[in-house]
Order: structure tokens, then C-alpha cells, then sequence
């Protein structure tokens, strides 16, 4: 035993310490060997290796002998199942013992309990896995580096790549990435800096990703000697992080160009945030802002602020959302007005934490809202109290709204022209003319339109009107309804048109006058001028028989020329007599008067009459005319009968508006009317071979009717009959 | 030319008639008169003679206003008769009618050679002859 020259036995080392010999029994151990394996009051000499190290592996077991004649060797780690079913590892050094003679002797069995360490380890590289984190070690002096299998997994290389500092920093990315973790690398080898950075890298397979890379230097005699640290795959977070800083940024853009103001308020810390906007929409400098409930009150207008406060503390207990619009007042004195909208966040036992709103000007919307506010009930009053009648009116015709003015021309009730369309009320012949235009108007050919129409008061009588209709459009140009203006001109109408007849009758009038100064010229010169003739005549005449018929000839002329003045006599009469003269008169009792008057005349000549007049229709009239129209025209049909058939005459009489039409009608020989119609009822025409024709009559009745104010029309056929239509005014 | 063959007279005025024939008698104006009372009677006349193959008097006068058909309808119709040597034939209106209207209508028919005013006297027809002769 020279080789241990002091005495110091094995069982005093510091460390778990035994020898074995060459059966691997113990010949003796250190007592942190016996503390390790063995309770101290049991023996362990003597014993074999396997019983004193429990659970030894079967491999662990040919390591043990393959140790006799190996120099040193060393098991890292080696794991033992304990009797309890515990896990602990040991690592072993091993080597073999020799005697005096050379001759091995047994094994030195070192042992270090590592399950401690074992288990830090593995929990590291647990958490490596998952937090994706990575080590890596860089020895300056050999200047080699150790890459942890996740950091390789990052870089994905090989578990059996083998990085140098160079290749490790060629991982970075090129560019910004590269020189910032070159000058990191610099200032911790040369300064002592430690860095922690997150950078991009292009892993062995060219993908992009963000890492973070953490460095320490280790400095011996004030050089660095060694580098290490951690790198980890934070890539998704990077990307989100950066997504989110993109999103940001966008809703900061967005809010700042439509200066929407930001606020969040913590109830509990009575802490106001606001974002950039908020400052300018409020007048407020940021260094006057005091951050609290306080600075966002003082801008409020007194008159909205205990308002606006009821509507907060609403929105602090749930009852309703804080949704609302209150004024400020800026320092400078200028009022605006704000549109809030504000949410609330609650903590995890729902006690509202704080809140969080959007502000926003809406100044110029409220201004322009009370402008229409205004320019609106300006139209509401001109369109109520218009002196033209105005409507509003729907796309469909129907009335939305009508003016007093209105109501007046039409003679509705506002609530009953509600219930109508004006294609209700509007004369049929102006409704094609009305319905085009406003097609038109729909069409978008015309922004509005004007035409003179009629309408129908309730009474059935006629209002004439000029109609403006306009077009109204909502905010997207389409048309939501009309504003018609409807101007009466019924009185303006009615008095053109009675000018209008006054006119035609004084024209008619002096036509007629005219007609009869020639009738009278014409007829009383053709007898002045025989009677001249003849009394030429009956001077230079020597003959007495001569004389005596030029004689006669000149008394004949004479009563001639008496005849014509009496009929010329009874038609001035007739013109100017009528005036004034006119009364009711019943028409049924007129014929049939005259009727019975020549009964004798009628039976002679075996005449059918037929009379349906209702004894309730009244003309306008006068008696004796009526009576000798009647008479002439029942003397006419006699006079003109068809030899070959039994005379009829019918007579009817039927109202139409304002008029009485008088129809008579017989069966006699008719008039060519193509031929003698333009002179039916001149003086002195006549157009039958018949002795009693004088062309006086219809002369004469024309004249009776027309100064009666009526009018006398002929249809005839010749050989078939005769109709006389007499238009009357009605009483 | 002097006096003509034969002349024609419608007028439905038995005085006025009395009277041209007397004026006719006075200058030797015709042999042979025709008279007709109105223009339905003149033209039923006129056709017959055409039909029988007699010549059409030369000269016609021509009253306007008659019964049953009238001075403008006759000559409306004069214009119609067939196989006609109408063209031959010189119409005179002969009217008391002093109305311009009359005269105007009057100028619108090529037929008609002149308006002549009632009475008509015999320096009238005397001066209907020479024209005759001018033409």
C-alpha cells in the first residue's frame, strides 16, 4: 500500500467514494457512499455492488466489467429505478485498481448524485421546447460555438450542424438585422454590454422569421472570454405585434382625418385619457389637460351639462347606453356640437371599470339641419297662408298636402281632397294633357311644368287654373314628390268667355244687319226700279190698250213694293221687339196649341202628329214667335208632303245642359240641301214648283229664333223627310 | 255685228221681263225671245234645244235672285250641258242687286260678260251689240 503514503482511509473523502475488488463486492466505501445507497448502522463491506446499488441497469452492469481494462471511465448519466419506484440518476467514474504485482486488484467507483441537476436540465429543455427558446455558447478563445437542438430547430439546420460565429451571424438577415447583432456582439465582447434584441434571421430552408436574441458576455481579466445566451422563435408574435401596430396605425390615421376624438375614463382612478384629436375638438391644450372627469366638465355648455351628466351616470349603472350629442364651449367662447358614443368595460365580478368613447363635430350637421329647419317652416307658413292654391303630391297623383287657397277653388274640405287624386277632380279632356307632362316630369326630361287645365268643383262646375308642377328630389336625386301651384283663373276665364260671346254676337249681329240692308236694298230697288220703268214707260206710251196695262202692271208693282216693306217691317220688328220680352214659356203647350189651331188644316190633309215633349220643359221665350215658328214649320211639312205617303210629323223635345233641342220632323219631299242649303232660310227663296212659295217663312222663323236667343238647324233627305232642329235656351 | 238671231231672258219678274222685251222691240235687238222664269226652267230649255239640234241664243240675260234655282246655280250648271256650242253663247247678269258682293262673284265667272243694273234700258242693249260686233 505504498501508493497511499499517509494513512488517510477512503471512508473520510468528501465525496461517495468505494473500492471493489475483482468480484465487484465492496471492500470499503466513503460514508457519502454509505449515506447515499445505505442506512450507516448496516454493513456494506463485503457485499456485492448490485445488492448495495439497487436497480442497477443491466447495461450499467456490463459497464462495470468491461471497466477492468478500460483506464477511465466515466457513465454522464445513468438512471436508477429505486425499490420505492423513485428515479434517480448518478453519474459514475470508474476505474481499476492495481496491486503491488501489477495485477488488477478490483475498481475505484466515484458517484454523484445528479438527479437534482438531471431534473433542472430536463426542465430546462422542456421549457426550451415550449417556449421555443433556444441557448447557444460561444468560446472566445476557441472560438467555437454549441447551438441548443431547439436553436438548430430554428435555424433549421441539422441536429448535427456545427455553427462557427460567422455562419452564425450569415443567419441573420442582410441588411439592418445583420449590422445591428454585428455591433451587439462588438459592444458586449469590447464593453461588457449584455443585449437582448429581437431581429429577423433567414433560416437553411429561406424563411423569414423573427427571433429574439438575448447575449451575455463573460469577461476574465477584463477579456471576454465567452458569449452565451438564449434565442427564441418569436415570429407569430412578432407578426401579430406588428399586424396590430399596422391596425393601429390605421384607425389613428382614420380617426385623425375624421377627427373622431378618442377617450377612455378608469372610474376608479378618475383617469381621462384622450387621443391627438380629442385636444383640437375640445380647444383644449394639452398642457392645461388635466387628465380627469373634471377637464372633460369644464368644456361642457352649462345648459347640457346636468343632462349630459344624468346621461353618464345612466350609462355607469346599465340603464342605458351613453349615446348623445351635447355642445361645448372652446376657451376662445365658440360653441360646437359633439356626437359621443361611449362603451363600458367591466371587471371579472362586473363592476364597470371604466369607459371608453368616441367624440366627434357635428357642428356643421346641426347648422345645416337648422337652416332646413327653418327654410322649411318658412315654406310650411308661405304655403299655408299662399294666395295661389299649392299641393303637395305624391308620385301617384294623390294629394299628400293641399293649402286653404285650395280647398277654396275647389270647394273640398282640406280632409276631403286628402281622400282624392288630382286625376279625380280633373276634366277628363285635360287629363291626357296633364298625365303626359308629368310623365315627362317623371322622366326626368323637365324639372317642372306649366299648362292652363281644368278641374271640377265639388258643385260639378268648372275651375279653370294654370298648374306649375315642380319636381322635388331627395338626397339621391330621385324624385319623392311635387309641389304643384294651382293659380284660379275661372273668374278671369268666365269673363274672357262672355266677351268672347258678347262678340260673337254683336258680330252676328251686325252680319245680319248687314245681310238685311241688302236684303232691303236689293228688294226694294227691284221694285223702284220697275216702277221707274213703268212709269217711263207710261209717259212716252202712245197706245191706249199700252197705257192701260202698263197701268195695271204699275199697281201690281206697287202692292209688291207694299208687300216687301211689310215683310221688311216685320222682321225689324222681330229684331228689336225680342229684347227684354223673354220669359218662360211651356213648350208642350205651345205646340200642342198650335197644333189644334190647324186641326182642320191637319184632318184635311189626314196628317199623323206625334208630341212627346215633357210637360216640365220651359224655354226662354215669346209667345207669338214660338207660336208662328210652330205654325210655319207644321205648315211647311203640309205644303211640302209627299203625295205618295200619309204625312207624319213628329215632334220631340230634350234637354242638353243649358238647352232645349226641339226636334220636327216629317216625311215629305225633302230639301237638297247640297244645293239649297246656304239659302234655306233666306228671304224670299224658294225651291219647290209650288204657287204658295213665297220664301218668306223660314226667313221669318230664323229671324223669331234667333232673336229668342236659340238657333235653327236643317238635316234632310230628298223624297224621305225633313228635320228641323230648333236649339232653345232653357228657363 | 247688228241685230242678232235670237236672245234668252230668265228672270222670274214678269215687269222686268215686260220691260226688256218692250227695249229688245224699240232697237230690233231679235227675231226670237226666249223667256225663262228660272234656271231650273232655263236649263231644262237650254238642253232641250241642244238635244233637237237648235242653236243656242247668242245672248242670255241673267237674273240673280229666282226661285226654285238661282242665277249663280244656273250658271253652275249652264257649263255642264253636253255637245254645247255654249262657248258661242255671251251671258249678261241683269240684277237690282246693288251689293258689291254680287258684282265681285260675278267677275269669277268667265261666262259672265258684264253686270248690268236693273232697269235695263235700250241704250244697254244697244251697247251689248256693238261689244258683240267689237268681239
Amino acid at each position: 500500500m505504498n501508493t497511499l503514503t499517509r494513512t488517510i482511509t477512503i471512508e473520510e473523502a468528501p465525496i461517495a467514494i468505494a473500492t471493489l475488488d475483482n468480484n465487484l463486492c465492496f471492500i470499503n466505501c466513503s460514508n457519502p457512499w454509505q449515506q447515499e445507497f445505505i442506512s450507516p448502522d448496516n454493513e456494506i463491506i463485503g457485499k456485492s455492488f448490485f445488492d448495495v446499488v439497487p436497480s442497477t441497469p443491466r447495461l450499467f452492469r456490463s459497464v462495470l466489467e468491461n471497466s477492468f481494462s478500460i483506464d477511465d471511465n466515466i457513465v454522464e448519466e445513468q438512471k436508477h429505478i429505486m425499490p420505492d419506484g423513485s428515479n434517480k440518476w448518478y453519474q459514475w467514474s470508474i476505474k481499476p485498481w492495481k496491486e503491488i504485482d501489477g495485477t488488477i486488484g478490483g475498481l475505484i467507483i466515484t458517484c454523484t448524485n445528479i438527479t437534482k441537476i438531471k431534473r433542472a436540465k430536463d426542465l430546462l429543455i422542456a421549457a426550451e421546447n415550449v417556449a421555443k427558446m433556444g441557448g447557444w455558447d460561444l468560446d472566445m478563445i476557441t472560438n467555437t460555438i454549441h447551438w441548443s437542438r431547439i436553436t438548430k430547430e430554428i435555424h433549421e439546420v441539422p441536429l448535427d450542424y456545427v455553427p462557427c460565429l460567422e455562419t452564425g451571424i450569415n443567419f441573420y438577415k442582410e441588411g439592418e438585422h445583420r449590422e445591428k447583432i454585428i455591433e451587439l456582439i462588438q459592444k458586449a465582447i469590447t464593453k461588457g454590454e449584455e443585449w437582448d434584441t429581437e431581429l429577423q434571421i433567414v433560416t437553411a430552408k429561406g424563411k423569414e422569421l423573427w427571433v429574439r436574441a438575448k447575449g451575455m458576455p463573460e469577461f476574465v481579466n477584463g477579456k471576454c472570454v465567452r458569449l452565451y445566451g438564449i434565442f427564441q422563435d418569436i415570429d407569430k408574435k412578432k407578426k401579430a405585434e406588428i399586424k396590430n401596430a399596422q391596425i393601429k396605425e390605421r384607425l389613428d390615421l382614420a380617426t385623425e382625418v375624421a377627427n373622431i376624438g378618442i377617450w377612455e375614463y378608469n372610474l376608479h382612478k378618475d383617469e381621462l385619457e384622450w387621443n391627438d384629436e380629442m385636444f383640437p375638438l375640445f380647444g383644449v391644450k394639452r398642457k392645461d389637460f388635466k387628465g380627469n372627469f373634471e377637464s372633460w366638465k369644464a368644456t361642457v355648455h352649462p345648459d347640457d351639462l346636468e343632462r349630459c351628466l344624468q346621461e353618464f351616470d345612466m350609462a355607469v349603472s346599465g340603464i342605458k347606453d351613453f349615446k348623445t350629442q351635447f355642445r361645448i364651449v372652446h376657451p376662445d367662447g365658440t360653441i360646437k356640437h359633439i356626437k359621443a358614443n361611449a362603451g363600458i368595460f367591466k371587471d371579472d365580478e362586473g363592476k364597470i371599470i371604466k369607459m371608453v368613447g368616441t367624440n366627434w363635430d357635428i357642428t356643421e350637421v346641426v347648422n345645416t339641419q337648422l337652416k332646413l329647419n327653418k327654410s322649411e317652416e318658412s315654406f310650411k307658413g308661405s304655403f299655408k297662408s299662399s294666395a295661389v292654391g299649392m299641393a303637395l303630391v305624391a308620385k301617384d297623383g294623390s294629394w299628400m298636402d293641399v293649402n286653404d287657397n285650395l280647398c277654396l277653388s275647389l270647394g273640398y274640405s282640406r280632409k276631403e281632397l286628402l281622400q282624392l287624386s288630382f286625376q279625380d277632380i280633373t276634366h277628363p279632356e285635360d287629363l291626357e294633357k296633364d298625365l303626359s307632362q308629368l310623365q315627362m316630369l317623371l322622366d326626368g326630361k323637365v324639372n317642372s311644368y306649366q299648362l292652363e287645365k281644368r278641374y271640377f268643383h265639388k258643385k260639378g262646375t268648372i275651375v279653370y287654373v294654370v298648374l306649375t308642377v315642380t319636381a322635388v328630389k331627395d338626397i339621391e336625386g330621385n324624385i319623392s314628390h311635387f309641389i304643384s301651384q294651382v293659380v284660379d283663373i275661372t273668374a278671369k276665364i268666365e269673363a274672357q268667355k262672355k266677351s268672347e260671346e258678347f262678340l260673337e254676337l254683336t258680330k252676328s249681329q251686325n252680319n245680319s244687319l248687314l245681310n238685311f240692308a241688302h236684303i232691303v236694298s236689293h228688294n226694294l230697288r227691284s221694285h223702284s226700279s220697275n216702277l221707274s220703268m213703268l212709269s217711263n214707260y207710261l209717259t212716252e206710251e202712245q197706245g191706249v190698250s199700252e197705257k192701260r196695262e202698263i197701268e195695271a202692271m204699275i199697281v201690281n208693282a206697287s202692292e209688291s213694293l207694299n208687300e216687301t216693306v211689310a215683310h221688311l217691317n216685320e222682321v225689324v220688328q222681330i229684331s228689336t221687339e225680342a229684347e227684354g220680352q223673354l220669359q218662360a214659356v211651356c213648350l208642350n203647350e205651345i205646340v200642342k196649341n198650335v197644333e189644334k189651331n190647324i186641326s182642320a188644316l191637319l184632318q184635311q190633309k189626314k196628317v199623323e202628329c206625334q208630341i212627346s215633349i215633357d210637360q216640365s220643359i220651359k224655354v226662354k221665350g215669346i209667345h207669338a214667335y214660338l207660336d208662328s215658328v210652330l205654325l210655319n214649320l207644321f205648315t211647311n211639312s203640309v205644303k211640302y208632303s209627299s203625295p205618295n205617303r200619309i204625312p207624319k210629323i213628329s215632334i220631340q223635345a230634350i234637354k242638353s245642359g243649358k238647352f232645349i233641342i226641339l226636334n220636327f220632323r216629317d216625311n215629305g219631299l225633302g230639301i237638297n240641301l247640297e244645293r239649297h242649303g246656304k239659302k234655306l232660310f233666306g228671304m224670299y227663296k224658294t225651291f219647290h214648283q209650288h204657287e204658295d212659295s213665297k220664301g218668306i217663312g223660314l226667313f221669318i222663323t230664323k229671324n223669331q229664333i234667333e232673336a229668342m236667343n236659340g238657333k235653327i238647324e236643317v238635316e234632310s233627305i230628298v223624297d224621305k223627310g225633313t228635320l228641323f232642329k230648333i236649339t232653345l235656351v232653357a228657363a | 255685228m247688228g241685230k242678232i238671231e235670237s236672245s234668252c231672258i230668265i228672270d222670274d219678274d214678269p215687269i222686268a221681263i215686260y220691260g226688256i222685251k218692250k227695249s229688245m222691240k224699240e232697237i230690233d235687238f231679235c227675231d226670237t225671245i226666249v223667256v225663262y222664269k228660272n234656271g231650273q226652267d232655263a236649263i231644262d230649255g237650254l238642253n232641250n234645244m241642244v238635244a233637237e239640234g237648235i242653236a243656242l241664243p247668242s245672248i242670255i240675260l241673267l237674273d240673280l235672285n229666282m226661285p226654285i234655282m238661282d242665277g249663280w246655280e244656273f250658271l253652275d250648271d249652264f257649263i255642264k250641258i253636253p255637245n254645247n256650242n255654249t262657248k258661242a253663247v255671251t251671258i249678261y247678269i241683269i240684277s237690282s242687286s246693288i251689293d258689291p258682293r254680287d258684282v265681285i262673284k260675278a267677275q269669277d265667272y268667265s261666262l259672265v260678260s258684264n253686270y248690268i243694273l236693273k232697269p235695263i234700258k235700250s241704250d244697254d242693249l244697244l251697247k251689248l251689240l256693238s261689244d258683240g260686233s267689237n268681239n
